[in-house]
């Protein structure tokens, strides 16, 4: 892992989070663009935050896609901004954070050569927000087989368990062993060698509180879809919520997976969720659940420890929760859904 | 070689007694707002570049970043006073006054 130069400079760099996260859209913007067109959206952001983003790609694109490409782009602009201000430490807590852009982005290409898209479609698909500069990715986008891709890849740390993952990939013809070799590498990099010290022990907590909920969130929908496949092959290292063999024991079981994180840690704050999702059967309002508590959890740990990494992350979160609302408004307007339905698929703090 | 070691000892005692102390009282005094004055750079570090990260963002922040960058020069300030109370003011205070009250009325 690279370090990099000088020391941490927290104060500077939560400072500006802090006034960035204020210009965020709040309820009430949510409320209007609910009852708006996507032109109308457009035209909405246009008039905020995504400005440029929006004036730049107007000429280009259109309606939802307009909409969705801006919010790309600027999430990447301020991720980037994020890496930029950050030194010493500080910017190795950041990066390794958004390096699941970096996972993001291999994953989307693998995925264009797979169903052969065209580059420039794949591109409009790229969040340059991790740590690969553009010349890398531009490289990727140009690479016309996945052996290829993992040539280009050798520097990173995704070369490696990419080419295990090849073989199993060759054999099934399927993408899953690939994603999941990229997924696990940017989870595992996630916790290795993370400083000691207070704020990072709570830091710890938070990304082990993430993988728990992925776990969680993967198992839910295996034991949901019924389909006979092993979660274990699914689960991601790290957790405190279950272990890998654990999970296999329980399997397909729903009621058994809602009991063991009922009685987790995270009972309390995801009690009321659990209840809807037995209740109602529906995945929705749980996943919904399960990112605000995320969200509330690193709002606190910034209250906490208010010059450490912790304010910085829950920007991001909230950042990407804005963007994921926004992109869905947009979506659920375009595919005519009603406004509560609409509301319902939000993740508003 | 006992004897001669209480010797020395006395000779020892009776001079750090009667010599110069290590560090005389101005030089006290003089590191005394130096490190109140480094006290307050410290600080002023965290804040200052907190503060640039504040204008950077919002303009209108300037002013009151300004302001919270400079206050801890209280510190040295604080200093100051210790300084007057502890070594006296290094000028006749009364003709000092004096002077200044006549100056005055």
């Amino acid at each position: 892992m690279s370090t990099s130069p000088g020391s941490s400079n927290p104060e500077y760099v939560t400072t500006r989070v802090r006034s960035r996260r204020s210009v965020l859209f709040n309820d009430e913007d949510y409320r209007k663009l609910i009852r708006m067109g996507p032109a109308e959206i457009a035209r909405f952001m246009e008039e905020s935050e995504y400005e440029r983003e929006i004036n730049a790609l107007g000429a280009r694109h259109s309606g939802v896609d307009l909409i969705e490409y801006a919010l790309n782009r600027n999430l990447a602009k301020h991720f980037n901004d994020l890496l930029d201000w950050a030194d010493g430490r500080l910017y190795d807590l950041i990066a390794r954070y958004l390096r699941k852009f970096d996972a993001w982005n291999v994953k989307t290409v693998l995925r264009g050569i797979y169903s052969e898209a065209d580059s420039a479609d794949v591109e409009t698909d790229l969040i340059r927000a991790g740590e690969m500069d553009d010349r890398l990715l531009d490289r990727l986008l140009d690479a016309g087989s996945i052996e290829e891709v993992i040539d280009l890849l050798d520097r990173t740390t995704f070369a490696d368990p990419l080419r295990a993952a090849l073989e199993e990939y060759e054999e099934t013809g399927v993408l899953v062993p690939l994603e999941n070799a990229v997924d696990r590498v940017f989870y595992e990099q996630l916790l290795s060698d993370l400083p000691g010290g207070e704020a990072n022990q709570t830091y710890r907590e938070f990304l082990e509180a993430e993988i728990d909920f992925r776990n969680a969130r993967n198992a839910l929908r295996l034991a949901r879809s019924g389909a006979d496949i092993d979660p274990s092959e699914y689960y991601i290292e790290g957790g405190q919520l279950f272990g890998a063999s654990q999970l296999s024991a329980i399997g397909g079981n729903v009621e058994e997976l809602v009991a063991v994180i009922r009685d987790s840690t995270y009972g309390d704050d995801l009690d009321s969720a659990l209840d809807e999702f037995e209740a109602a059967d529906s995945l929705i309002s749980f996943e919904r659940a399960l990112d605000v508590a995320l969200l509330e959890y690193s709002d606190r740990l910034g209250f906490i420890h208010p010059l450490s990494v912790a304010p910085i992350v829950s920007y991001i979160l909230a950042k990407e929760r804005e963007v994921d609302n926004i992109r869905a408004i947009a979506r659920g307007r375009e595919a005519g859904l009603s406004e509560e339905e609409i509301e319902e698929e939000l993740v508003i703090l | 070689m006992l004897e001669a070691t209480s010797q020395l000892a006395t000779v020892v005692l009776q001079n750090n007694a009667t010599s110069f102390p290590l560090i005389p009282a101005q030089a006290a005094a003089a590191l005394a707002v130096g490190l109140a004055a480094l006290g307050a750079g410290y600080a002023e570090r965290g804040i200052g570049a907190a503060a640039v990260g504040a204008v950077a963002e919002d303009d209108d922040m300037f002013v009151r970043g300004l302001i919270l960058t400079v206050l801890p020069e209280t510190l040295v300030i604080l200093a100051l006073v210790t300084l007057f109370l502890t070594t006296g003011i290094p000028w006749d205070t009364a003709e000092f006054f004096e002077a200044m009250f006549s100056a005055a009325s």
